[in-house]
């Protein structure tokens, strides 16, 4: 089956290339979700039924670490899988958020076939 | 944080009369130059698709590209400032409409936010590249403004890199304004 897709990332440049990048890639997704923070993020897990997020770190608001922290604190959500897509490639940050769940990263700038190498297996 | 070349087989004395600091010296200024320019081309062969040349640059130049547009993510940690991306509207439509696949006519959000991620990927490839001589740079959230003439003041006794880039429809500009701590 599908999978239901949430892009978060405060650009909405990113969040088109990273949709376009899905579709050119052959994916097999179903419905893709944007948010632009992880305040918005957490709204729509709450919601919408989200099979994986893929979570950039450095946003207003609520960054993708306070988002991931979030959302292991709550019972309904939190085991859906969350890939970070980030300019941060930092061995600190990037284990903080795998030690909080996340289930992988890839670096910006990333190419197409970056895309289809790195998520192809998740979708 | 200082930044040094060493030779196999020194001992710590002999090391110490021959380290070679290279930071803050021009030596450091033209690797962060460098440093600059990959990160901008990394961008843009990755995700803009459009041929970018690197130009003359040097650290007292003028700015000397017309800008409509100008993105700034500000740096924290051991390398304090700013780098910002100047853009021409022509420039800042052009690549918009690349990155979103889509022709784009107004110098609006659609730039503003695409320029802005622009900037942001290139101040984290500046991070990434400095990470393994041990600095640790923090990047702020980018800010965009539409406007003209502008210029970065503040940071009194900051180094600037500038470099021109020439793209098939004008010239775009990336600055480093920055301090080591």
């Amino acid at each position: 089956m599908a999978k239901n897709v949430l892009l978060v990332d405060d650009s909405s440049t990113m969040r088109k290339i990273i949709s376009r990048s899905l579709r050119q890639a052959g994916l097999d997704f179903g419905e893709i979700y944007e948010a632009g923070d992880g305040q918005e993020a957490l709204a729509v897990l709450e919601k919408e039924s989200i099979d994986i997020v893929l979570s950039d770190i450095n946003m207003p608001n609520m960054n993708g670490i306070e988002f991931l922290r979030e959302k292991g604190n709550r019972p309904g959500i939190k085991d859906i899988p969350v890939f970070m897509i980030s300019t941060e490639t930092g061995e600190d940050i990037i284990g903080e958020a795998k030690s909080l769940g996340a289930i992988g990263a890839l670096k910006k700038p990333f190419t197409p076939d970056k895309v289809n190498e790195v998520l192809g297996p998740l979708m | 944080m200082v930044f040094f070349t060493l030779r196999w087989n020194w001992n710590v004395d002999r090391l110490r009369e021959h380290v070679e600091f290279i930071l803050p010296t021009e030596s450091s200024f033209l690797e962060l130059e460098q440093f600059l320019i990959d990160a901008t081309m990394e961008v843009f062969n990755s995700m803009v698709f459009i041929e970018v040349v690197p130009e003359t640059s040097g650290k007292t130049e003028v700015l000397a590209v017309d800008t409509n547009l100008i993105s700034c993510i500000g740096l924290a940690g051991d390398l304090k400032g700013v780098v910002a991306i100047h853009c021409p509207a022509a420039v800042a439509l052009e690549i918009t409409g690349a990155m979103l696949g889509m022709d784009i006519e107004e110098l609006g959000e659609d730039c503003k936010d695409a320029i802005g991620e622009i900037t942001n990927m290139v101040a984290g490839g500046l991070k990434t590249a400095l990470a393994p001589f041990g600095s640790n740079v923090e990047l702020a959230i980018p800010v965009t403004v539409i406007g003209s003439s502008f210029r970065i003041s503040g940071l009194a006794s900051a180094t600037r890199v500038f470099v021109p880039f020439g793209t098939p429809c004008g010239r775009f500009g990336v600055e480093l304004k920055y301090i080591f701590s």
